[in-house]
């Protein structure tokens, strides 16, 4: 499926990258933390890059320095190591978030067993009492890669579109 | 400058305040009310050397970022000169923005609306249908971009809107022997490693403010998951050691932690540190060496971190510094900017290993900034209730430590580390801007 001449992937490989995004995005959302870190390559690349607001003539608006997250497996795990203790105060109540991804398009990769994927996606944020939520809306760019017959991500460089970010931490994952 | 309101009731209250501190009493609702937040931005923001850039953030003459004091927008630009000027970004014709990002490159700025031009200097150069419209009746030389005044320390670029404000120097006095631990890693200085990191939050930035003074107090509670999971060569037992230093009349602070046995320098690349040991004074050599931790807040709102922090819990790791900017813009309400700053010497390896260990720990999604941000978004909704007019807060440790004796630097400096001594000298200074005596 994956390789083949045709640049474009097959019906079959756009539907399983979907629903791999999907249930990636479902272990998220029911904060199985642990399943989550399954779906990633132990060489995984975890970046949340900064935006800023400039002229539409710059150089870049993404920064290529600035990092939100800069993360490998290793921290990832710390990450959900953390929210294991009875001390992560920011997601004490937890966050209730709903990942709502759209606009999936796969192109081959850059090897034989990876596809490029973008995706959208809109994150709900529901907190304690507060009727306001946060939404943070994301262009991620995903390299996905087929390990014994199953689909992991190997890369997530996901944007955020606000270079002001709402919402007082960022204890969630993307 | 605009006229100053304030009522006779409210002077007397905040006259009250002031006395209270000395006290050790400090009310709730300051850090969430209305009035407080309007006299702030008249009688503090307005009146204060306010931290605008650091000079490597605009490197190249032409770069630009736009930042606020108070409520006004400016543009702090590197003139063609190599001199950096700050100017209120608004048109003298009819008061458009000039400049709509955050950062840029350019020589000159056109206004959108009408086309007037003016240098990054903030100098009027160029008037459509000077002619024919104005017939002579404006003269370029009056209408330039308003100016602010500003001046430099170790990189730090600050501004004023205050005519009447003695210098930075002075304004720092001799806390600039402890800002050389961030500014001054290495005889280059430092640097910002990139843009800020940039948020809002419903926290009042006093409550930022006072924490970077040096609360190593809610270090073993509010980042227990640290000790928890390996992060600190401390341990909650002896995390309260070290100092306390703030400079009295100033009102800036700074919490220096210490660990029994901790190597001098650790977590600086070696050249660095031997770089330190000649460029600083042996007084700083001797404090800064034996420093684990560093927090601390130029009085009002600026603050700085170093820590030395390892991606893997327990092995020796790097030092980051974070310095952030609490921008306020509403009652308990807060516009977050957080920097990296890396000493400029270190290789491209270690610049590296310490922004990474920053963004893992300090930057917005960190994981310690993330439980700063949510106790103190729930303090800043209590302190808004109404029963939190009439609450005061204990600001009592240590009222009668005396000044260490064998310490060798400047200002009030007691032992041990957890101490309100730094908070008391935060909120004298800012009293004294709110009563109208600054």
């Amino acid at each position: 499926m994956i390789g083949v001449a045709d640049p474009k992937p097959d019906r079959d490989t756009v539907f399983d990258v979907t629903d791999f995004l999907h249930r990636e995005a479902l272990a998220l959302d029911e904060r199985r933390f642990r399943d989550w870190l399954d779906h990633l390559t132990d060489d995984v690349a975890y970046v949340v890059p900064l935006r800023v607001t400039r002229e539409g003539q710059a150089g870049w608006e993404v920064s290529p320095t600035s990092r939100i997250f800069d993360d490998d497996k290793q921290t990832l795990t710390l990450r959900i190591e953390r929210l294991e203790t009875d001390f992560a105060w920011a997601e004490q109540p937890p966050s209730r978030t709903r990942h709502y991804v759209t606009n999936v398009v796969a192109d081959p990769g850059e090897r034989e067993d990876e596809l490029l994927v973008s995706s959208n996606c809109l994150i709900y944020r529901s907190r304690g009492d507060s009727i306001e939520p946060n939404l943070y809306s994301i262009a991620r760019k995903d390299t996905v890669r087929r390990v014994d017959g199953r689909l992991l991500l190997a890369r997530r460089y996901a944007v955020l579109d606000q270079s002001v970010i709402n919402g007082h931490n960022l204890s969630i994952l993307f | 400058m605009a006229t100053d309101p304030v009522s006779p009731g409210a002077e007397a209250a905040l006259e009250s305040i002031r006395d209270g501190i000395a006290k050790g009493r400090f009310p709730a609702h300051v850090f969430n009310d209305r009035q407080i937040f309007d006299i702030e931005r008249q009688r503090v923001f307005s009146k204060a050397w306010c931290f605008l850039a650091h000079e490597s953030e605009i490197p190249d003459r032409g770069d630009y970022v736009t930042r606020y004091i108070a409520d006004n927008n400016l543009i702090v630009a590197r003139a063609e000169s190599g001199d950096i000027h700050a100017s209120l970004n608004m048109c003298r014709h009819r008061g458009n923005m000039m400049c709509k990002s955050e950062m840029g490159n350019a020589s000159h700025f056109r206004c959108s609306y009408h086309g007037w031009v003016y240098k990054n200097s903030g100098e009027l150069v160029g008037v459509p249908y000077m002619k024919e419209g104005y017939e002579g009746r404006i003269d370029k030389r009056d209408w330039g971009l308003v100016k602010v005044r500003t001046q430099t320390y170790a990189g730090l670029v600050f501004g004023t809107i205050d005519p009447d404000a003695p210098p930075l120097e002075e304004y720092l006095g001799d806390f600039r022997f402890y800002l050389d631990l961030y500014l001054k890693q290495g005889s280059s200085g430092s640097e910002v490693h990139g843009p800020p990191d940039h948020w809002v939050t419903d926290t009042d930035w006093k409550i930022a403010a006072e924490n970077f003074a040096g609360d190593g107090y809610h270090t073993p509670v509010a980042h227990q998951f640290g000790f928890n999971l390996g992060y600190f060569a401390s341990s909650g037992s002896t995390h309260s050691q070290g100092w306390a230093a703030s400079i009295p009349g100033k009102g800036h602070g700074i919490g220096l932690g210490h660990t029994p046995g901790f190597p001098p320098f650790a977590g600086f690349p070696e050249e660095l540190a031997d770089e330190m040991r000649r460029s600083l004074s042996p007084e700083q050599v001797e404090v800064f060496s034996q420093t684990r931790t560093a927090v601390g807040t130029v009085f009002p709102n600026l603050s700085f971190l170093m820590q030395p922090f390892s991606i893997v819990p327990g092995e020796a790791g790097v030092r980051f510094v974070t310095m952030r900017l609490y921008h306020p813009i509403g009652p308990g309400r807060t516009e977050m900017y957080s920097w990296c700053l890396v000493p400029k010497d270190a290789s491209e390896q270690y610049k590296r290993e310490a922004y990474r260990a920053y963004t893992l720990a300090f930057a917005q999604a960190g994981t310690f900034e993330q439980d700063d941000l949510e106790n103190w978004a729930r303090v800043t909704r209590s302190a808004g209730s109404t029963m939190a007019r009439d609450i005061e807060f204990p600001y009592v440790m240590g009222m009668d430590s005396v000044r260490d004796p064998d310490f060798p630097g400047p200002g009030h400096v007691v032992t041990p580390y957890v101490n309100d001594s730094n908070f008391r000298n935060l909120w004298s200074r800012w009293s004294d801007y709110m009563t109208g005596q600054v």
